[in-house]
């Protein structure tokens, strides 16, 4: 290109940035970064979006916040880690966003954790699920990172309550886990949470994550009498070891994280194996009518129904950050942080009415109590219940 | 105990099936045009979604879809997949040797090796932009209940594998060693300009050569999307095991190939039975012992470079 080709080209950029930025200066602008087209997570993202779009239009309908418009810039960090951070960075500096949203792999916001943090910029999680995310970077530090979605740990700690009070069912206990960085940090949740419980795991074995046979690791499981594994991994691994199960004739009481929800693992597993394991979820397929009439409105955009429940916390979290905008009365960074720990009016959302969702300490909207017991019935994510869980009390969930 | 190792023999075999005729698809190229299809990996995923769109068109669904729901495609429908995967990664070979392999084979540097790789990232993105990154279910040819001897058991597609790694093995060795075309083959892979004078057609033995080499890779992934799922990252984990087997087997001997493929398979399996963390460890140390101790693998001739 020649220099004055290159000069035009620039001056025409900075007079469309001008402009652009002119017609948009009253709006306040919201931030997504996560995964929408490279990895199985992507469809999760995806959701999650259109839950923040469909929150946007309703609170832009009725008036905006503080008299602005809200607005919502995307950007797809395709699940790799350095396109995560640099989106942040462009997020936070060049489109100026009030709060992001995100991101899907819970591994790409321990990468920039720290830029919401050094840059006060309020982020709201409604995907990703490890439980690190939302810790502070130095204990009493102030804290930028919240969420609303499914948590590791209580996740864990529902599990291994589950499995401590079957005590009749479940004598030799066996624990699972895929050798990525969300197996192994599962894996750690539930050693630590076995031993608070006072469980021994018999076995602990691990696989990868495109492993097609598991059988090995379940033999060993089968000749340490084990009757009950717990699994820590994704959708597909969890089909695949289910269908090892089947190979070698041998279903001991499966308990595994969240991910069996995914429609890869329904797929995978086929409808008779995918009944067998039990999981917890933040909704069942059973909607009530206000998740029932957002259904219907973005429902047919879905890549799959499944996914719906990251459209729920996709909601949710713009209405927690609109009305923490609203108390604070600002968009400045650390007022909205400071109004999300000490929400003075319930908020009303579609997955439950948050009273006081967030403290100084608390960062997480959603805790065991909030999830549901899931077991796949013909197709479709139904909650499950026995005699044991009607019985459990808070007390159980031993963190 | 006993069982368990049947399981985990029969288990590892299935799964070096994989390997095996993978590593026969890095074999073919080599020993004919002495470069490598570095994204051999990337066209078995391309091959699995071929065969894959294949029977969503013969069961009137769009190209693009990514389930097939209750849908269980008859087997001329598999066989129509079958020849697809072959056909159309066939015809994506020749394309990747004119394109990305002839200008620069024999000529020294390594552009080739970037070629393609670079075209397998191509292939990779072009199928996001279609099918998008969800894995894709894929029913079997050969249906999928277990078949169980005793207590130990195993999918019949995976036998399915096992045995046309064999054959394909067997019907590769057979024409290397005893046609026309396999000598010319050799005698091309020995010394491109001479076999050029003595009348044989060079560019046509490396058409034949990454054209079959890719057939196959489009082999290996109709016959695996049932097992691990079509998936455009399936090809990355086969790839490399695939090509760990052919250099434990020996790149420039196809049996050697598939016996590396397949010892491949049983070792990870055998190494699951004891820790498995520890697999991938085991794997790659084996094939730096056998790089070390015999460079050319363990069934590959002596390489003598004369001067």
């Amino acid at each position: 290109m020649s220099m004055n080709r290159l000069r035009a080209g620039l001056i025409a950029a900075a007079a469309f940035t001008a402009f652009s930025g002119a017609a948009t200066a009253q709006e306040i602008k919201l931030g997504y970064n996560g995964d929408l087209s490279a990895s199985p997570s992507a469809q999760s993202g995806q959701a999650a979006v259109l839950g923040m779009e469909a929150a946007i239009a309703d609170i832009n309908a009725a008036g905006g916040v503080l008299g602005r418009k809200l607005s919502l810039v995307t950007r797809d960090d395709v699940s790799q880690p350095p396109k995560s951070i640099q989106n942040m960075t462009e997020l936070v500096d060049n489109e100026k966003v009030t709060a992001v949203f995100g991101p899907t792999n819970s591994g790409n916001a321990m990468a920039w954790k720290h830029i919401a943090n050094q840059k006060k910029v309020p982020v709201i999680g409604n995907v990703g699920s490890g439980t690190d995310i939302t810790k502070p970077m130095s204990p009493g530090a102030d804290n930028y990172m919240f969420r609303v979605s499914m948590v590791d740990r209580e996740q864990v700690a529902a599990l291994m309550a589950y499995v401590k009070k079957n005590g009749a069912q479940s004598k030799v206990i066996g624990l699972m886990a895929e050798t990525t960085g969300y197996g192994q940090g599962g894996l750690k949740d539930m050693e630590e949470i076995a031993t608070v419980q006072g469980i021994k795991p018999a076995a602990i074995e691990r696989f990868g994550v495109a492993d097609t046979d598991m059988t090995s690791q379940l033999s060993k499981m089968k000749a340490a009498n084990v009757d009950t594994v717990v699994v820590w991994a994704q959708g597909t691994p969890i089909a695949q070891l289910i269908r090892s199960m089947e190979k070698i004739n041998y279903f001991p009481i499966t308990l595994t994280s969240w991910a069996a929800d995914n429609i890869t693992f329904y797929d995978a597993a086929g409808k008779t194996l995918a009944e067998k394991p039990l999981f917890m979820r933040t909704v069942s397929e059973t909607r009530t009518p206000a998740q029932q009439k957002l259904f219907d409105r973005i429902g047919s955009k879905l890549k799959a129904p499944g996914s719906f429940s990251f459209a729920l916390h996709g909601y949710d979290s713009v209405l927690l950050l609109t009305q923490a905008m609203k108390e604070a009365n600002s968009t400045d960074g650390s007022a909205i942080r400071v109004a999300l720990e000490d929400l003075k009016t319930p908020v009303t959302g579609v997955l439950k009415t948050y009273n006081k969702p967030f403290s100084k300490t608390n960062h997480e909207a959603l805790t065991a109590k909030d999830f549901v017991w899931i077991r796949w019935k013909d197709g479709k994510l139904m909650p499950y219940t026995d005699a044991l869980l009607s019985t459990m009390t808070p007390a159980d969930y031993k963190q | 105990m006993v069982e368990a190792l049947l399981q985990a023999l029969i288990s590892g075999l299935a799964v070096g099936g994989a390997y095996a005729l993978v590593a026969l698809g890095f074999s073919i190229t080599f020993t004919t045009t002495k470069t490598l299809n570095f994204s051999h990996g990337e066209f078995v995923s391309a091959g699995a979604f071929i065969g894959m769109s294949a029977l969503f068109l013969v069961l009137g669904k769009p190209l693009s879809s990514t389930t097939f729901g209750d849908a269980v495609p008859g087997s001329g429908a598999q066989l129509f997949a079958l020849l697809a995967a072959l056909g159309v990664m066939g015809a994506l070979g020749w394309l990747l040797y004119v394109l990305g392999v002839r200008p620069f084979a024999g000529r020294p540097g390594m552009a080739w090796v970037m070629s393609t790789l670079g075209f397998g990232v191509i292939l990779q993105s072009v199928g996001l932009a279609i099918w998008g990154p969800k894995p894709v279910v894929v029913p079997a040819p050969v249906g999928d209940a277990v078949i169980r001897f005793g207590n130990v058991g195993v999918r019949p597609q995976e036998l399915l594998m096992l045995g046309v790694a064999v054959v394909v093995m067997i019907a590769f060795d057979w024409v290397m060693s005893r046609t026309m075309v396999g000598k010319a083959m050799r005698a091309v892979a020995a010394n491109g300009a001479v076999a050029s004078l003595m009348g044989i057609n060079t560019n046509a033995v490396m058409i034949v050569a990454f054209v079959v080499s890719s057939a196959l890779a489009g082999l290996s992934g109709f016959l695996l999307a049932p097992i691990a799922q079509a998936s455009l990252f399936m090809g990355l984990t086969v790839g490399l095991k695939g090509f760990s087997g052919a250099m434990i087997g020996g790149l420039s001997n196809p049996r050697g190939c598939v016996i590396g493929g397949f010892l491949l398979g049983v070792l990870e399996s055998m190494v699951n039975l004891w820790q498995a963390q520890w697999r991938e460890v085991a794997v790659f140390a084996l094939v730096i012992l056998v790089l070390a101790f015999r460079p050319t693998g363990l069934f590959g001739s002596k390489l003598v470079e004369k001067v």
